[in-house]
């Protein structure tokens, strides 16, 4: 079952180029599913549609089965979420924070504590939030998302202003409230890595298209099929010319000559003929083609950069 | 029952809150200058302290520099900063993801500002009997006052004056849920305060809806300006209020962004 499905979700701000275009999301129950793309992809957007923060426009949400127009009140019950920077009440102390949220959701008072446990903020005692470093922020903004035990989490570049010590600890508390409670998970990012070690599932967006949508070992093997073997020779036009004539699809990439992956024996051959033709070879070697170079294959260029940083 | 508990978590997001700060001061600040003058003047005020309209008249002096400018400025100040908590903390978002209805949280928040303004005339009116007792509470000599409390006097009064500040409060409601900037109500409101004050003389001044406070005060003192004889001023306030609040709530539910 999904429990985020997006059918044809377009949005424009002004005439023109739309923000989204007809983006179809299938986040699926129990899983933890990484929303990726650069800054200004369409992510922030594409959740706050869901989230009912922005007026649709077109297209069709629906979450747990429901339509989110029609369900809102009941659908907003079961999800907890933070998008963009932290929605803090400086004035108030971290438990009066979420005591504002748990009136709301009439959850146990005891929630409270459980939940600042949870991110670590449970030793803060009387210090007013606008003390708080911007990590303890969104690590309290987390502990809002958690307070009521939502069924889903939609977290917008949750780990922003953390420490790398705070981002290991938040991607396994999200790891372990998925795999110990089911709490099914829609974390964006722009940062690649972290994606890899959380999700499993992953979207790609850019420039309000979805340009994948699948798990992430599916994403893994596209990764396999499009890395390459590079060859280092002394003579790098004759090694292109030679490889090219026994119907290999070989190009320049920086100081090497690279094909698309062969099997072993095949790089044996390669090397043989290549030698058989008096052209020394220095170097032979698979080059690891990570998820980046995915990107930058799916998106048609290499801007980029920002995914991992 | 929704519209409690978002009362309740609406009441608690103005704790330490600025607004507050500004009800509890605001509401001692004229009394307990009448009250330092009343104790030091305890000779002019102790004599007084018999007359048998000794409550209208302090009464009379705190409302008359609240009225004109404190009050207004003050409904002004409170209804945007408490509109604007969640601009500042960049909390709508969180808001509008909660399971309540819009209706719900527009309703809730303009109760959290009409019930700090019922708090604020309480305080108000505290501050007022403790100004009248003061002598006597600090000058053994002096008896306390002859006259019975008018507790009717204080409830008219303070209740037109509370309808007399509802078209500000649900005009600045509506700036300040849909402005950002903290300056843009705040600078609206001040300007209509100020137009206000100019517009009491103008025979149509009742069309300003800022100017009611004003009127109110000068019918209190028996001088009623032509315009407040000419209409019930009280029904305008109240008029506009309606008008001000039907139009803030659709602006809202209509809103495209969310936070």
């Amino acid at each position: 079952m999904h429990i985020i499905e997006t059918n044809g979700l377009s949005h424009h701000f002004t005439k023109g180029r739309p923000i989204l275009d007809q983006i179809n999301l299938r986040v699926k129950e129990g899983s933890i599913y990484g929303f990726l793309g650069p800054n200004g992809a369409g992510k922030t957007t594409t959740l706050r549609l869901i989230l009912g923060l922005l007026r649709k426009q077109q297209g069709e949400v629906l979450i747990f089965g429901k339509n989110f127009g029609k369900h809102r009140t009941e659908v907003l019950r079961r999800i907890g979420s933070l998008i963009e920077s932290p929605s803090i009440y400086g004035q108030l102390t971290a438990a009066e924070n979420l005591a504002v949220w748990q009136k709301i959701y009439r959850c146990p008072k005891n929630r409270i504590q459980e939940a600042l446990r949870l991110v670590g903020l449970q030793d803060t005692g009387t210090k007013r939030a606008h003390q708080f470093s911007l990590g303890m922020k969104q690590r309290l903004a987390i502990a809002v998302a958690l307070l009521h035990e939502p069924a889903l989490l939609v977290l917008d570049e949750p780990t922003n202003g953390l420490d790398p010590g705070g981002i290991v600890e938040i991607r396994e508390m999200l790891k372990r409230l998925n795999r110990d409670l089911g709490v099914t998970v829609l974390i964006s990012s722009h940062l690649l890595p972290e994606i890899e070690k959380l999700a499993t599932d992953v979207g790609i967006i850019h420039r309000g298209q979805l340009l994948f949508e699948g798990t992430l070992e599916a994403l893994l093997e596209r990764q396999r099929q499009v890395s390459r073997i590079a060859f280092e020779t002394d003579d790098a036009p004759r090694t292109l010319q030679l490889l090219s004539d026994i119907g290999q699809a070989a190009r320049h990439d920086g100081s090497s000559i690279t094909i698309p992956a062969v099997e072993k024996q095949a790089i044996a051959d390669l090397n043989r003929q290549l030698v058989e033709q008096g052209i020394g070879v220095h170097r032979i070697a698979t080059m690891e083609d990570d998820l980046e170079t995915i990107f930058m294959n799916l998106t048609g260029e290499g801007g980029l950069g920002s995914l991992r940083e | 029952m929704n519209f409690i508990y978002s009362f309740q978590s609406e009441w608690l997001k103005t704790r330490r809150s600025l607004a507050a700060w500004l009800v509890l001061l605001g509401g001692f600040f004229i009394p307990a200058i009448i009250l330092v003058g009343r104790v030091v003047y305890h000779d002019k005020s102790g004599p007084e302290m018999q007359s048998p309209l000794m409550w209208e008249n302090v009464a009379g002096q705190c409302w008359q520099f609240m009225s004109l400018f404190l009050l207004p400025m003050g409904v002004i100040l409170a209804t945007s900063l408490i509109t604007q908590i969640e601009y500042k903390n960049n909390a709508w978002k969180q808001v509008h993801v909660t399971p309540q209805g819009l209706t719900v949280i527009f309703l809730s928040k303009l109760a959290v500002i009409l019930v700090m303004l019922l708090q604020f005339f309480l305080l108000f009116n505290i501050g007022i009997y403790l100004a009248g007792i003061a002598p006597a509470l600090f000058y053994g000599d002096i008896d306390y006052p002859g006259q019975t409390f008018p507790f009717d006097y204080f409830l008219k009064t303070s209740g037109r004056f509370l309808l007399d500040c509802l078209p500000i409060v649900a005009l600045q409601y509506l700036i300040s849920l849909h402005f950002k900037n903290f300056l843009v109500p705040l600078g609206i409101g001040i300007g209509l305060m100020v137009a206000a004050l100019i517009a009491v003389e103008w025979q149509y001044g009742y069309y300003v809806p800022y100017t009611y406070c004003p009127y109110n005060f000068f019918e209190m003192r028996g001088a009623a300006m032509k315009a407040s004889k000419a209409v019930n001023i009280h029904y305008w306030a109240l008029g506009y209020f309606a008008v001000f609040t039907m139009t803030s709530y659709l602006i809202y539910i209509f809103k495209k962004e969310k936070g």
